[in-house]
């Protein structure tokens, strides 16, 4: 990209030095004047001009000019406090407040409002308006999230820009016109999307408003806490707004590295739960009867002390601190190799290795660069939303081409150029197919094919849940693309096994794992064939499912859970009850008292990210800092200290004695997290490739994957992979494929505001089979697998594609994760009732 | 002190200015000495027994009270309309931004059509105020756009407790028991 030419212009007299094509507004503030707005918002796209507040003049042009939408010039003289601007600034101001109520003691943006701001700064200070104000009925439900109040409205677009060019579900809209215009959905229907919460940081007076947050405080009776949302791998930067030790309101804190200050709704509603009556706040012992941390300890450690090296644990919500810290119990105290941070079984240490070369890794940002984004086998609006927003601000800015094969239909596909589908379980096959499309050999994936090749700058967003076989193979895939879109630049010879080529075609890879610090956990050494600093080690231990199995069969007899509910989340539920029944002692760290932590022979509550202190690592590398903002419930002790301790009860001294050394200790023992401190990692985070420690990234072996392409296959058994080749499904029976759902999970569940968003099972059938079968969508029906079984309502989609269905993961009462055994699975379904007329 | 003393440099000096003649008086002793200590005395005396006839005028608090005029800023006092019986009180919390002894504290909550606590979209469900923090400053007053808190007359409030000066909503909306006179117009 050719760098953009600088030049200077005069703002008040003040030379300012500013990028060609940058607007005024933005050049004004670089040389210190502030110029005021409303409707002015980088992070919407472009300028509007719809406040008239930016107004200014500039010599040679007769009339005002809004200085938002007004591109600098060389040489250019602008001056904002003339009597002209001024006047101009008094009457827009006069204008706005001719019909704002000024409610501002009951508003909820008192304090905190732009337009009381800009009125007591650039008003008239005095209104000459007798008649009386618009009316509007209020407050009214634009959501059951948002409340909208009209009669505040200035109308300055925000928040229909966002829905229209950000979220782009494009319900909001201007209805009427005049002094009677107004926000709205098309028939008053409720405002639907997973990021509509934004609209409430957008608006620049208090027309829109939180009902999470309605009357709760003012901004002098509370502090910002900013901190990171640990909710999904997204880990947005978010600013926690506390009162009296409570989280009160969620808002962004603009990191364009991270989360283009943006967050979902998730990430900003879901902060009542840190008070549900289903938190842990204590330890407790099998039964649920309460206990201090000592007691709990000592138990702990007897019990996991006597099972010395037949002990597993698996770590799913946890920093990268406690995730060292217990893969330093189970193998330095416990002398156990097992343990693992994924919820199926995923690729091997090698593989891992290659696709987390710092030469093939994307981070977040090069999707806006990208010329081709290639979302393979994740939903982004599901698995991390806010990277869907990215997506598609990288399309309809900067004309990115997009790339989508998944087995179900995802959020993207409208903007897609192509799209391919596969069956569920396939995903190594369609990896391993596209590779050899990309090579030049006719198959299925040749459409897909034709859209990568040559395309340039290539982005590949892929999920965890594709596999392990298909991650094997992701790293050819990468590689073919690379050398093929090579073209001639390439100097010297082309090896098919040199991944450096593929960093020189501007192949970056970017994982949307299934937990929200995945990688963390991962690269602080939470995996079975490998330490911290994904080093190789002596003895290979067994990875989730095999754990889940040497349960059952006796091998192993002790079992640690932290931040996992393997009961709700993870494949063939009968399965793990078998396991966790036949563990003779269980200690798990919960958040929350889930069905799994009632089987726990010693419960240790778990903080949430309001609470917590600790790094996590994003998916692109991003080491941040979670820090603590509100006060932690009940008798809860951060999770670095009960580890430690129990640690030092079972005979291992970490030297860990705060969460400084704790993270230390993560430093020394991680060689390319080695020059990270915490004032490196401040408020944005910093991602390690980018440090002089990138270099101790552990090189990839000689036997590289490369070499042996289905290494990562060998040890694969999942559901997702088995390519074991199901046969043609028997007459009426369906593929399954699953989905973890967005609100499924307890977060619909013990957060008060979001249970209206609390999904029921959906089996998505396509018009085809629902024709053979009989189907209509709102059908109840029974859907079997062997011999378990759920009900499920039907909904018809038409970009299923034919022999499949789909079910949500995670939805209570109903989950699919009951249906699943571990390999692909087909399923019968059976019509319960009709859809009522 | 003339204009000149402020505009001189440092190190200089006036005479007209910087020297003061001192007034000494008589040296004690003598005639003279012994005449001013018993006159005078007299002299002083001769007031004291003129006021003595015109009777004791202590007030004895607190059986009578002095008469406070009326914008004495005395214990707080929230208020409700008159007509609809609403509390005048929206929750907006300005009087706690103003407050620089920070002893208000106020919570919000919204109304429920049918049990309005107030005539706004919002009520103030908490209402504190520390008395034992408060030093009567009247800025809350100042600050209130409802006129819902204005401050009273009362000024007796002392307590053998303190968590008792914590005042509540309901004990500032209660009619306040008048223990204190008030200075009547021409006083």
């Amino acid at each position: 990209m050719s760098e953009k030419r600088e030049v200077t212009l005069t703002i008040d007299g003040r030379e300012v030095t500013a990028v060609e094509g940058e607007m005024l507004h933005d050049a004004a503030r670089k040389g210190d004047v502030e110029i005021p707005v409303f409707c002015y918002e980088p992070k919407l796209g472009a300028p509007v001009g719809a406040c008239r507040m930016c107004l200014v003049e500039i010599e040679g042009i007769p009339k005002l000019q809004t200085s938002c939408s007004t591109p600098v010039r060389d040489g250019m003289v602008v001056h904002t406090r003339t009597d002209q601007v001024k006047k101009a600034q008094n009457a827009v101001v006069e204008f706005l407040l001719v019909n704002h109520p000024l409610d501002c003691p009951v508003c909820d943006k008192g304090g905190e409002c732009p337009l009381q701001d800009i009125t007591t700064g650039w008003g008239p200070g005095k209104s000459r308006v007798i008649d009386e104000k618009r009316h509007f009925e209020k407050p009214i439900e634009l959501s059951p999230l948002v409340a909208i109040d009209r009669e505040r409205c200035i109308l300055c677009y925000r928040c229909v820009r966002f829905s229209q060019e950000v979220s782009e579900d494009a319900q909001l809209q201007l209805l009427e016109r005049g002094d009677r215009t107004y926000v709205g959905t098309f028939d008053e229907r409720p405002y639907v999307s997973p990021f509509h919460g934004n609209i409430t940081d957008l608006c620049p007076v208090g027309a829109l408003t939180n009902y999470t947050y309605r009357f709760r405080a003012r901004p002098w009776d509370i502090e910002q806490a900013g901190s990171v949302c640990t909710l999904c791998p997204s880990q947005c930067n978010v600013s926690f707004t506390v009162r009296d030790e409570k989280v009160k309101r969620v808002i962004v804190r603009d990191n364009p590295g991270v989360d283009d200050g943006w967050i979902c709704d998730r990430g900003r509603y879901g902060f009542e739960m840190f008070d549900a009556a289903e938190r842990v706040t204590e330890p407790r012992l099998k039964g649920g009867s309460k206990t201090d941390y000592e007691t709990a300890i000592a138990r702990a450690a007897a019990g996991l002390g006597a099972r010395d090296g037949k002990v597993a644990a698996i770590v799913g919500d946890a920093s990268n601190e406690e995730g060292f810290l217990i893969q330093e119990i189970v193998r330095g105290a416990l002398h156990s190799p097992h343990l693992d941070s994924r919820p199926a079984a995923g690729p091997r240490i090698d593989t891992i290795l290659g696709l987390e070369q710092p030469e093939v890794q994307a981070k977040v940002t090069d999707i806006d660069e990208a010329d081709v984004i290639f979302v393979l086998g994740t939903d982004p609006m599901q698995s991390s939303p806010i990277l869907d927003l990215r997506i598609r601000k990288a399309i309809r800015r900067n004309g990115a081409r997009l790339v989508v094969a998944t087995e179900r239909p995802t959020a993207l596909d409208g903007g897609a150029e192509a799209i391919a589908r596969y069956a569920p379980g396939q995903a190594a096959h369609f990896v391993g197919e596209l590779t050899k499309a990309v090579g030049g050999t006719e198959n299925v994936a040749t459409p897909l094919a034709e859209s990568l090749r040559d395309a340039g700058k290539i982005v590949v967003v892929w999920g965890e849940r594709l596999g392990a076989a298909a991650a094997a193979k992701l790293l050819h895939f990468a590689d073919a693309l690379g050398t093929k879109s090579a073209g001639t630049d390439v100097d010297g010879p082309k090896t098919q096994d040199s991944l450096e080529i593929s960093a020189h075609q501007h192949v970056g890879l970017l994982e949307v794992p299934d937990t929200a610090n995945a990688r963390g956990l991962r690269e602080a050494g939470v995996l079975p064939d490998a330490g911290p600093g994904l080093a190789a080690l002596a003895i290979n231990g067994h990875g989730t499912e095999a754990i889940r199995e040497a349960l059952i069969d006796g091998s192993l007899d002790g079992l640690i859970l932290v931040g996992v509910d393997p009961l709700r989340d993870f494949a063939d539920t009968a399965r793990w009850e078998e396991a966790l029944n036949a563990a003779s002692f269980v200690v798990a760290f919960s958040t929350f008292a889930t069905a799994t932590a009632g089987k726990a022979d010693v419960l240790f509550p778990l903080e949430t990210h309001a609470e917590k202190d600790g790094t996590v690592t994003h998916p692109d590398g991003r080491l941040q800092r979670v820090r603590p903002a509100a006060g932690r419930p009940g008798d809860i002790r951060p999770g670095w200290q009960t580890l430690a301790n129990l640690s030092l009860a079972l005979g291992h001294d970490t030297g860990v004695t705060s969460q400084p050394t704790a993270f230390k200790a993560l430093t020394d023992a991680v060689p390319f997290y080695a020059s990270i401190t915490d004032a490196a990692i401040g408020g944005r985070g910093i991602r390690w490739q980018e440090t002089e420690s990138a270099s101790s990234f552990p090189a990839l072996a000689a036997s590289a994957p490369s070499s042996a392409p289905d290494a990562g296959a060998a040890s694969a058994d999942t559901q997702r992979d088995s390519a074991s080749g199901e046969a043609a499904p028997v007459a009426g029976a369906l593929a399954l494929g699953t989905y973890r759902d967005l609100w499924a999970g307890p977060i619909t569940e013990l957060n008060p505001p979001l249970k209206f968003l609390k999904p029921s099972q959906r089996l998505e059938v396509s018009p085809e089979d629902a024709a053979r079968l009989d189907l209509d969508s709102g059908d109840t029906v029974r859907v079997t697998q062997g011999a378990k079984s759920l009900e499920a309502t039907v909904a018809i989609r038409e970009r299923v594609p034919a022999g499949v269905c789909f079910l949500a993961e995670g939805v209570a009462g109903a989950n699919a994760n009951g249906l699943l055994n571990g390999h692909q699975v087909s399923v019968q379904i059976e019509k319960l009732s009709e859809v009522p007329a | 002190m003339s204009e000149q003393t402020f505009y001189r440099q440092a190190g200089s000096y006036l005479d007209s200015v910087d020297v003061v003649e001192v007034q000494r008086g008589p040296e004690p002793g003598g005639v003279g000495g012994a005449y001013r200590a018993f006159g005078e005395t007299l002299r002083g005396l001769k007031t004291t027994m003129s006021r003595l006839i015109e009777g004791p005028l202590t007030i004895e608090y607190p059986e009578e009270k002095t008469p406070v005029y009326p914008r004495f800023r005395g214990r707080h006092k929230l208020h409700r309309f008159e007509d609809t019986g609403l509390e005048k009180c929206v929750g907006c919390s300005l009087c706690a931004a103003a407050c620089p002894a920070d002893c208000i504290r106020v919570v919000a909550a919204e109304n429920i059509p049918g049990e309005r606590v107030s005539s706004g979209e919002r009520y103030a469900a908490v209402y504190e105020i520390n008395l034992s923090r408060c030093i009567f400053c009247g800025y809350c007053e100042i600050a209130c756009p409802f006129d819902a808190i204005t401050m009273g007359h009362d000024y007796e409030m002392a307590d053998y407790d303190r968590t008792n000066l914590i005042f509540t909503k309901e004990m500032l909306l209660a009619e306040p028991i008048e223990r204190t006179p008030l200075k009547s117009e021409d006083e």
